[in-house]
């Protein structure tokens, strides 16, 4: 049974309608990231969940049971805030306690609650301090007792590592996922950071202007995105994209960018001279020919070394186009590059009007 | 000697002339960067300037004519020929009944208005804080700020004509009840609670601007997280609102310690009469009388001395207790 179920969601700021009719289900124990640039509406969504925004339309059940006018409190949902919204007046163990005093929780039972809670998350040597002597990780730590101490039958995040920098984040990430692990919650988890949700989710739901793009696993969506949109926002850097019109020759389905010709996967509909967008993989572009491979000219123009690899950026004609490449230890022989080889199962070609993804490849 | 490094000690006269040669690279470093920042930052310092002259000229600048409470002043011979008297004027302040009792009555009344007063604008905050209606919210508010723009003429003439046993609305309310009418401003005893109260009805709403500016910077995160964890309003009222904008509430109270000794004496004034004085004379009353009515200047800046004197001690102390009871303090 599904533990959230969001059906035909739509929310409505007066004339503005900025989530336009949302169906998702999440599974009971399941950790599913919302993800989406900055206005996309996985926060709205997120805080429809919690009901600190009223549901326009549509249905939210919670385990079975519809929350649409049941007040948040009574959703035994806790959230987790990019800010953290710790009380600062108050120190780790009364922030952490602060739900249960409000339930009137025994002190004993609270007392056990915040030992407990303190040790899961490392913070039992804090607990007297206040928000203002503790770092960036620590109170995220705080926040996140906050949510586990209730025992909740959901865990929303909005946004809970966007404040940390990039090594804590990447910490805080794991000590979350291991944390589910653990206590097997269901968790909606908000990012705008695909590597977040790449890390951290059984499913990412992809959103987009106020609409679910896809939802899948986060190799899912890496290998077979059903949209440009998808395939510039997941993978870091994103895929490479080329506009281009579908031929077919005794060869195959192909498609000519910067006057080389490039193999399709033979999932390509044959469509001669329809416009596509096609799609390549910094990681899947190699340096060597190899099988049913398409030789293509670049012109490098920078190469980032990263350590074990390096970025190389580089143009087909005037597009841009980024390769991932394995160093060797060295740079060198990455430098005087001029032509690369991209495999045709490693295509993805889309419709170059609608953006939909004309290649589906298998479920991952 | 000892604090210096071996290599630059040498003969004690030597190390002499470096410890002073290193005293004064710093203080030469300083006059350096001091000069740079002025020379990068002379915009904030010109932006500053009306402030400063302002200060300067009218609290600073008056402070030489308080050697007057030191000397027998005649206006004749002018602050500097006047003869010093010493501590006369004070021996004489602290010998005169009258000195005493506004000395009282400015300590009970400053008191009272802090206990009855300064509770209320919080109040009023809160209040308006938990009005959902925006235009609801914006009529009340504006009801409240309304009388801080009249002027005290017109609020003592309002007070006067309220409290009149002829026409006043006060007494033909108590005159429904079957209570003859009363002459309260005549009455002493009734002074403190009117003085009191129409200077709630005429600050208190536009005081509460300064805390709802402080519940307006309380992070709304807070509010919603609570309402997750399931507080109700009046629970996020007194473990949120309330201990968020503490730290206000703690400085305005310094301030308004600081200024006991200030009562706001244009409407003392205005109400009070000499049937009042027992319970209406407050030193700058007092003051007035002396300084502008009987020409005692030099009496009249003795009280006024004394009266900052107790002023600075009042807020130095309540700036000290808060800083170590709260960690939140002025300076």
């Amino acid at each position: 049974m599904s533990a959230v179920v969001l059906k035909d969601m739509y929310k409505r700021f007066g004339a503005v309608q900025v989530v336009h009719g949302i169906n998702l289900e999440v599974a009971a124990h399941e950790f599913v990231v919302l993800v989406g640039p900055s206005g996309c509406g996985k926060s709205t969504t997120l805080r429809m969940i919690a009901g600190l925004e009223e549901i326009s339309e549509g249905i939210l059940t919670i385990d079975g049971q519809t929350m649409n006018r049941i007040a948040p409190k009574d959703r035994d949902c806790a959230m987790v805030f990019q800010n953290y919204a710790l009380y600062p007046h108050l120190n780790v163990a009364e922030n952490i306690a602060f739900g249960l005093r409000i339930r009137r929780v025994k002190k004993d039972v609270i007392a056990r609650s915040i030992t407990e809670v303190a040790a899961i998350l490392g913070l039992t040597e804090y607990l007297e301090r206040r928000p203002a002597d503790l770092s960036g990780g620590q109170r995220q730590r705080v926040a996140m007792g906050r949510a586990i101490v209730r025992h909740p039958k959901v865990f929303l995040f909005d946004e809970p590592l966007s404040n940390l920098d990039a090594k804590l984040r990447a910490q805080m990430r794991a000590e979350i996922r291991r944390l589910h692990n653990r206590l097997g919650v269901t968790s909606i988890y908000v990012t705008h950071d695909q590597i977040e949700a790449m890390t951290l989710a059984d499913r990412i739901v992809v959103m987009n202007d106020g609409r679910i793009e896809q939802i899948g696993t986060p190799m899912d969506l890496f290998m077979n995105p059903v949209s440009t949109f998808v395939a510039g926002f997941i993978g870091s850097p994103p895929m490479n994209q080329f506009r281009g019109t579908l031929a077919n020759d005794a060869e195959g389905a192909s498609v000519t960018i910067g006057g080389g010709r490039i193999s399709l996967p033979d999932t390509v509909p044959r469509d001669p001279g329809r416009d596509v967008i096609i799609g390549i993989r910094p990681e899947y572009v190699s340096l060597a020919a190899g099988e049913d491979t398409s030789p293509v000219s670049i012109k490098l123009d920078l190469v980032e070394p990263l350590g074990s690899e390096a970025l190389l950026h580089a143009a087909i004609g005037e597009d841009p186009f980024i390769i991932k490449a394995e160093t060797l230890g060295g740079v060198c022989h990455l430098s005087g590059l001029t032509e690369v080889h991209v495999p045709a199962e490693m295509v993805k070609v889309f419709d170059a009007e609608t953006g939909r993804v004309l290649n589906q490849g298998p479920k991952r | 000697m000892t604090d210096l490094p071996a290599s630059s000690a040498g003969s004690a006269n030597s190390a002499g002339e470096q410890a002073d040669g290193a005293s004064a690279r710093p203080m030469q470093e300083r006059l350096v960067w001091l000069a740079d920042h002025f020379k990068r930052e002379w915009q904030i310092y010109v932006m500053l300037a009306p402030m400063i002259i302002w200060f300067l000229l009218f609290l600073y600048k008056p402070m030489y004519g308080l050697q007057i409470a030191f000397k027998d002043y005649s206006i004749f011979r002018g602050i500097v020929e006047s003869p010093w008297v010493g501590l006369e004027h004070f021996e004489t302040l602290f010998n005169n009944s009258q000195f005493l009792r506004a000395v009282k009555n400015t300590v009970i009344i400053s008191a009272l208005s802090l206990i009855f007063g300064f509770p209320v604008p919080i109040f009023l905050a809160l209040m308006f804080n938990e009005i959902l209606h925006a235009l609801y919210r914006r009529t009340c508010q504006t009801i409240v700020y309304l009388p801080h723009f009249i002027s005290t003429v017109i609020i003592a003439g309002i007070v006067i004509t309220a409290f009149s046993p002829s026409a006043g609305i006060v007494n033909t309310i108590i005159g429904w009840i079957g209570i003859e009418p009363v002459y309260f401003l005549i009455k002493p005893e009734w002074f403190r609670p009117i003085f009191i109260g129409s200077g709630i009805w005429q600050e208190a709403g536009f005081s509460s601007i300064i805390f709802l500016a402080a519940i307006a910077g309380v992070n709304p995160s807070l509010y919603e997280s609570a309402v997750v964890d399931g507080a109700s309003r009046w629970q996020m009222m007194w473990k949120i609102t309330i201990p968020s904008i503490m730290p206000t509430i703690i400085i305005m109270l310094i301030i308004r310690i600081g200024n006991l000794m200030e009562v706001g004496f244009e409407l003392i004034i205005l109400l009070y009469q000499p049937a009042t004085y027992q319970t209406a004379d407050v030193i700058n009353t007092f003051i007035y009388r002396q300084g502008l009515q009987s020409g005692q200047y030099d009496l009249a800046a003795a009280a006024g001395l004394f009266n900052a004197v107790v002023a600075f001690v009042l807020v130095m102390a309540a700036n000290s207790v808060s800083k170590r009871v709260s960690r939140t303090s002025l300076w």
